[in-house]
């Protein structure tokens, strides 16, 4: 049987609109089933219009949806705004009585929210009789919410909470239609994730030591992730005075052979970016998470954009290479953030895992066994290993056929390490020297050479041929796939490309990939077809044209399907 | 003269600068402490006091243009065996770099830090620098500078600094001093060094200093924070050298940090099964 239900809760921020969202997409999994859980919330502490939406399927989910089929709306305020979008079938749950007379909309079930709240011990429960009103509509068992929330809650807190739930419950046995009735499926573990947490494991499981930022949404919770997951493993995190503190402290870090790494948007990331030049001056290994936003200067401060493409491409004055990815999923957030951590130090370039806050904050349930426990191949040379001169004296900076020079750290006996930001000799030390400073850019670039050797290629999914590409990186991966799907439905062949390295850019494969299909499009939460440039500047190929959503918020499937049809 | 920690890096001071005593100081300084080349760090940012460490034979970390402390500061957290000294210009530390310098202070590592303040921005050519006398005429302020000069020593009192010194360039010995109890000191220790320009800085020369400074009485009681607070703000009349204050109650950064300490980052290890366990905890079962 085909599950795909959309669950929205609302609320102002402190009303326990997260922890609701929370719950369902657990209990979901406790069904057997998955989930996709998208958060939109404003920039402040209380109030506010936050929303979480959560897309139940039988199958793994990877896109949200625009139509709500069950609205919980915490703050009935909130009703014209998401009455709206709501599906044909679909239903809202509030307590109208909280503001006076409601609008005489059938589709909306007015529920004592407040009432069994109190009746349950606090009135901040409200959203926990709504979980159970929600619960009861899409037929869980109480005693699978009562097992679920004791994974959450502890002690007084829990029993509150339960009952908040079974108040609701009962409440709804009569009152809610049965519409959305999920039917039971076998339960396996699964890992629940957003893709901010899942970039964090993967560093952390990459072999990261060292991280340090300063808070900035949407990457304030990759710090979290990282501050929390990383010190069982030998990780030291430190919250630095700002984000030019933050970048030089990660090259200083990685400089005493600490693998190390900063989290930032695009604002932070502005700041960095003359220390993204010396950690390519210095050849440096470092990794800088960018979790985009809408801009310019604070723009959205809380919603999602890829406007920062170009910009992490050209950041950082002086020319040196650099790797940047861009995760399309959190199972690539985390697979990506370890190959990150090994490729930086491979090549001892900077690397730019490139988010936003949609994936960051998208919350799903993941296969455990898609997680891998990867190797983490250290490549600082210590003792005998070390390389000297006919002097004795070790090169932090030798000239090697493939530009990477073997990397010994400070503290090691016998020998110092020099590192300049000044044009430099082999040994370290700053020079004017025209004929060394040739060589030293030469080196350099050989790095940028052989990393694009290994540049990892586009992702494709649907058929060998067909007559649309839609082409796009990073977070839209989900949506274009999911997309891709809807048209196939509709009789047209179309292909989804997904990019998970723009930099370097894997020419190749790409260029290839163009040459097959009759038309491209690239599909991008930017105005300006940045990626579509990037395309055309890299492979001489011209999309037809670029799907672009600039206004805050994901694509979702249904969308980049209708528009794309529009313009075939 | 010719030391253990010389180098043949190419000097491109000018003749007569203030940098070359401060060199011969921190060699000094460096051979009293009876530390091996390889556990040293020297850290600086960028301008001619910033070259210091090109000729001293020991590991370097030249960064950028007011960022040293912050690469010190996780060089000794990566590493807090090392033995890690900062040698800036004013420019670099109390200009570009004010807010680390604010910043780790509040921190406290274990770190040295050595300021050639001799009151201008030369590698540029002669601007104003943080330190500067007011009414001093610089290349970009012609008729004098406005703002009221950073007060190094009674910055770093008023942030709980426990070490605070002021040094003379021309001094070697004396600076040499301060540099070896500096690097002793557990916790942040500033030497801000009264340095001469010759080129650009017509104002506080040599001959100057020679009239102004004192050393601090034997008898100072540099644990006495209000007293070493008055005698950083001496600065018209007379000005003191030597160790202002001095308090070892802070515990350093790197001690009070949990992750901090053996072994050093480099030598940690990821572990396959400690992996597994970080994300066992993360799997979602039924039973919690």
């Amino acid at each position: 049987m085909r599950v795909d239900v959309n669950i929205r809760v609302t609320g102002g921020a402190g009303q326990g609109v997260h922890t609701a969202g929370g719950i369902l997409s657990r209990l979901a999994v406790a069904m057997g089933h998955h989930f996709h859980a998208t958060q939109d919330y404003m920039s402040r502490i209380r109030g506010g219009r936050n929303s979480y939406a959560v897309r139940i399927r039988e199958i793994p989910v990877r896109a949200g949806r625009a139509a709500t089929d069950i609205l919980l709306a915490l703050d009935p305020g909130h009703l014209p705004h998401f009455l709206s979008s709501a599906s044909p079938a679909g239903f809202a749950v509030c307590d109208i009585a909280a503001t006076g007379p409601g609008p005489a909309d059938r589709r909306v079930i007015v529920a004592p929210l407040k009432e069994l709240a109190v009746a349950a011990g606090s009135p901040i429960l409200g959203n926990m009789v709504g979980t159970g009103i929600v619960a009861r509509a899409l037929g869980i068992p109480p005693e699978t919410v009562d097992r679920i929330l004791a994974i959450e809650f502890k002690g007084d807190f829990l029993e509150k909470n339960r009952k908040a739930a079974r108040l609701g419950a009962e409440w709804a046995s009569v009152r809610v239609p049965g519409t959305y009735r999920l039917p039971e499926a076998s339960f396996h573990p699964r890992m629940i994730l957003s893709g901010n947490e899942a970039l964090a494991l993967g560093a952390v499981a990459g072999g990261c030591k060292f991280a340090v930022g300063y808070p900035m949404t949407p990457a304030s919770s990759i710090l979290l992730g990282l501050s929390a997951d990383g010190p069982p493993l030998g990780l030291v995190f430190e919250q630095a005075e700002d984000e030019i503190a933050a970048l030089n402290m990660a090259i200083g870090a990685s400089y005493a052979g600490a693998r190390a790494m900063v989290a930032t948007s695009g604002g932070g990331f502005a700041l960095m970016a003359e220390a993204l030049s010396l950690a390519g001056m210095l050849e440096m290994p470092v990794v800088v998470a960018l979790g985009m936003r809408p801009g310019p200067a604070t723009g959205l401060p809380t919603r999602t954009g890829q406007e920062d493409l170009a910009f992490a491409l050209s950041a950082g004055h002086g020319e040196f290479p650099r790797l940047v990815l861009s995760p399309g999923s959190v199972e690539e957030a985390y697979a990506l953030a370890h190959h990150a951590m090994e490729t930086a130090e491979a090549y001892q370039v900077p690397c730019i895992l490139l988010t936003d806050q949609y994936l960051g904050d998208t919350v799903v349930d993941v296969d455990p066994g898609d997680l891998p426990v990867l190797p983490v191949n250290r490549r600082i040379v210590h003792g005998n290993d070390v390389p000297r001169d006919p002097n004795g004296r070790y090169l932090r900076y030798a000239v090697t056929g493939n530009g990477i020079s073997p990397m010994a750290v400070p503290g090691e006996p016998g020998i110092t390490v020099v590192v300049d930001s000044d044009e430099h000799t082999e040994d370290g030390h700053l020079t004017e020297d025209h004929a060394v400073r040739v060589r030293m850019v030469e080196k350099r670039m050989r790095k940028g050479e052989a990393l694009a050797m290994e540049a990892l290629p586009p992702l494709l999914s649907g058929p060998p041929d067909g007559d649309v590409l839609l082409v796009g990186f990073g977070s839209t991966k989900g949506v274009i796939s999911e997309a891709r799907e809807i048209l196939a439905g509709g009789g047209i062949a179309a292909v989804a490309v997904h990019l998970r390295q723009v930099e370097p850019f894997p020419v190749r494969a790409m260029s290839e990939i163009l040459d097959r299909y009759r038309s491209a499009f690239t599909v991008e939460n930017n105005r300006a077809g940045q990626l579509a440039r990037r395309i055309r500047a890299e492979t001489g190929r011209e999309v037809a044209g670029t799907i672009a959503r600039f206004d805050g918020l994901p694509f979702t499937p249904e969308e980049v399907a209708g528009r794309v049809k529009e313009r075939l | 003269m010719s030391g253990i920690f010389d180098t043949d890096v190419e000097n491109a001071w000018c003749p007569g600068c203030g940098n070359f005593p401060i060199l011969d100081a921190v060699k000094k300084a460096l051979e009293r402490t009876g530390k091996a080349k390889h556990e040293i760090v020297l850290v600086s940012g960028i301008g001619q006091a910033a070259k210091l460490p090109h000729h001293v034979d020991v590991n370097v970390f030249n960064g950028l243009h007011g960022r040293a402390l912050p690469a010190a500061l996780a060089i000794k957290m990566a590493n807090p065996s090392l033995t890690v000294l900062v040698t800036s210009g004013d420019g670099d530390i109390y200009g570009e770099g004010g807010n680390h310098f604010v910043h780790n202070i509040r921190r406290n590592p274990d770190i040295a830090v050595f300021v050639h303040d001799n009151q201008v921005y030369g590698l540029t050519k002669g601007q104003p620098s943080p330190t500067s006398d007011p009414g001093w005429a610089g290349s970009l302020q012609r008729s004098g500078v406005i703002a009221g000069p950073f007060p190094p020593l009674a910055a770093a009192i008023a942030l709980g600094c426990g070490f605070v010194a002021r040094g003379l360039a021309s001094d070697v010995e004396f600076t040499a001093d301060l540099m070896v109890r500096a690097i002793a000191h557990k916790g942040f220790a500033l030497v801000d060094i009264l340095q001469p320009c010759v080129t650009f800085n017509k104002k506080n020369t040599y001959q100057w200093y020679g009239k102004m400074v004192y050393k601090l009485p034997s008898d100072h009681d540099a644990a006495d924070r209000a007293r070493a607070f008055e005698l950083s703000l001496e600065w018209e009349e007379r000005i003191p050298i030597g160790v202002l204050y001095r308090s070892s109650d802070r515990p350093p950064f790197e001690e009070l940090h949990p992750g901090v300490g053996d072994p050093p980052l480099h030598a940690r290890e990821t572990p396959p099964e400690a992996v597994r366990d970080i994300l066992r905890k993360r799997l979602f079962t039924l039973s919690g």
